[in-house]
């Protein structure tokens, strides 16, 4: 038997454990910005921004096991909406935070509907293609400013940013945590994931459960968009529509552990880290996307489960761990 | 009126130009043992997806309980009342052996932990309950049909269709399993079930059904069926009838 490890997702043990772990660092975190400098604020607030952009991909990528390749635009839409209805009219920042992060989850319902009813690679495609669809649509419109982008006011404040990053991080990390770890729904992701025929044959609406699921996933990034838009006050299509976007939500949850709560968390912080010292190290550059592709093959390759996985160590034949992925997508 | 558990008039299915199931009409009683045999390829397995909704039908209809379920999708007929197995196990593997039973028990309560205990008796009754925090992984092929049927019965249904639940076990194993669906048969709990093991199905069932090329070519008690000539001359074979 090749996998015998426990999946974290689905042991009830650890569950309670999990929970104190991270009500624990919530706490720790809100104390942190006394003791560190601006910069190390800047960072950190970074880092919590990615981890949970990738919770939020986890949820759908991870715990239900459909690739989706369109989540960047999702952030972007966020961050266009807030800053939309903030400048035009003058509506306040939370409010339209939360309005960005449901409009985005209706934006999810309505391209799930039709391709979440198909298994394979349809949903993959069908995101990738609407990710370009967004980034073009606000290229071209006026209101959006096109692609010189458009100027939110200035708010000046980093400790905010800091403290409103990490209560929307936590509470993506909380929703994944109740919701996907400890409730009906989520043992009902997890059958999908592993057979989505026998979950529909006892009695699962897999089609309403897959579109639930893409949903909740999209309503964090609309709000993680709506933050990063007032915190740098300037955006365009290049800076919030970007694949780079999405595709560093893929690979910091499947270098960290996709699947897991833990996961993504993890591979914010490795990803952030090895970006900053490359940063340091040859100034502002691409170079550190070859590190991290090549990184991402090695996990690929030989470990699965992510570096989360790594805790129970075993390093796998990269044949094994190819068709375990295979697997987990259906393909 | 007297209205059978199920029902299925005229059915027809077929997959490109093959023909798998055609024009079958099956009836089958409240709380008996029905059997179902036939060749490889007769259209077993797709019988059973067809009356679980897996595929649509191409004509005909199916009847529960008098209600007219074609059409409806799997898990709707789910929830009222049709559990089923695969012949290959078709688990949720990365889970554990209760949790897989969960996932069945939650259309019949909302809550979890009702889910969880429900899930418990039925490992019980299937003899799991050792094993229920073990991931699917790690047990036997002899537990993981355990397995399926728990599952099955996880939806707590009125109609249990059995898939090949004895292939691959040995005879002991096998022995076991007899007795545990015989166990299984109440008035509320009507099997349909499909085997190749004669022993198996004579043993069992009240009522046995041959198909071939996906039609129904003789239908009878156990006792009658095996002397049927059509079925010794599409399935048993003469040297059953010398055996016998």
């Amino acid at each position: 038997m090749e996998f015998q490890r426990e999946t974290y997702s689905s042991n009830h043990k650890t569950s309670f454990f999990n929970l104190g772990i991270l009500i624990f660092m919530i706490a720790l975190l809100l104390f942190l910005p006394l003791f560190i400098s601006p910069l190390w604020i800047r960072i950190t607030t970074e880092v919590l921004m990615w981890a949970g952009l990738a919770q939020s991909w986890n949820i759908i990528g991870g715990y239900t096991g459909y690739l989706c390749f369109g989540h960047g635009a999702f952030f972007g839409i966020g961050a266009y909406l807030t800053g939309l209805l903030m400048v035009h009219l003058n509506w306040p920042f939370g409010f339209c935070l939360f309005i960005s992060g449901i409009l985005a989850s209706f934006l999810a319902f309505f391209i799930g509907y039709p391709t979440l009813r198909l298994r394979g690679a349809y949903f993959a495609i069908a995101t990738w293609a609407f990710g370009e669809m967004i980034r073009q649509i606000a290229t071209i419109l006026d209101i959006t400013g096109g692609a010189f982008g458009m100027q939110l006011p200035a708010y000046l404040n980093l400790p905010f940013f800091y403290y409103i990053m990490l209560l929307v991080t936590g509470m993506t990390y909380l929703t994944t945590h109740l919701l996907l770890e400890r409730a009906r729904f989520g043992y009902r992701l997890l059958a999908i994931r592993e057979h989505e025929e026998a979950a529909e044959m006892v009695g699962v609406d897999t089609t309403m459960t897959k579109i639930k699921a893409f949903a909740l996933s999209a309503f964090f990034p609309g709000i993680f968009g709506g933050i990063y838009a007032y915190w740098v006050t300037y955006i365009h299509p290049d800076s919030v529509l970007k694949a780079d976007i999405t595709d560093f939500m893929v690979v910091m949850a499947f270098l960290g552990g996709i699947g897991s709560l833990w996961g993504p968390l993890l591979g914010a912080i490795v990803v952030q880290f090895i970006q900053r010292i490359l940063w340091i190290v040859w100034g502002e550059g691409t170079f550190y996307l070859v590190i991290i592709g090549l990184s991402i093959c090695a996990v690929v390759l030989f470990i699965p489960n992510g570096l989360i996985g790594l805790l129970e160590v075993r390093i796998h034949s990269p044949k094994e761990s190819i068709n375990f992925l295979m697997k987990k997508f259906k393909w | 009126m007297v209205t059978h558990l199920l029902e299925t008039k005229n059915i027809k299915k077929s997959f490109g130009g093959v023909t798998a199931i055609n024009n079958l009409s099956l009836t089958v009683e409240k709380g008996t043992i029905f059997g179902i045999i036939g060749p490889n390829g007769s259209g077993k397995t797709t019988l059973f997806n067809l009356i679980t909704g897996m595929y649509p039908l191409d004509s005909g209809t199916i009847f529960f309980n008098g209600k007219n379920i074609t059409g409806l999708r799997p898990h709707q007929i789910a929830k009222l009342g049709i559990g089923r197995t695969f012949q290959v196990p078709a688990l949720f593997s990365k889970m554990t052996v209760l949790e897989n039973v969960m996932v069945s028990t939650f259309i019949r309560s909302s809550s979890l932990k009702e889910s969880q205990k429900m899930a418990w008796d039925i490992l019980e009754l299937v003899g799991l309950k050792e094993k229920a925090n073990q991931q699917v992984n790690n047990i036997t092929m002899e537990d993981r049909k355990r397995l399926e049927l728990a599952r099955a019965l996880g939806t707590k249904p009125s109609l249990l269709l059995l898939d090949e639940v004895m292939a691959g076990l040995n005879p002991v194993e096998m022995k076991a399993a007899i007795e545990l669906i015989r166990s299984l048969k109440t008035e509320e709990l009507t099997i349909i079930i499909v085997e190749h093991i004669m022993d198996v199905i004579l043993s069992l069932c009240d009522r046995i059904a041959v198909l071939d090329y996906g039609q129904k070519i003789a239908e009878d008690i156990p006792e009658r069926i095996t002397n049927n000539p059509e079925v010794i001359k599409a399935y048993l074979g003469e040297r059953y009838r010398a055996r016998n």
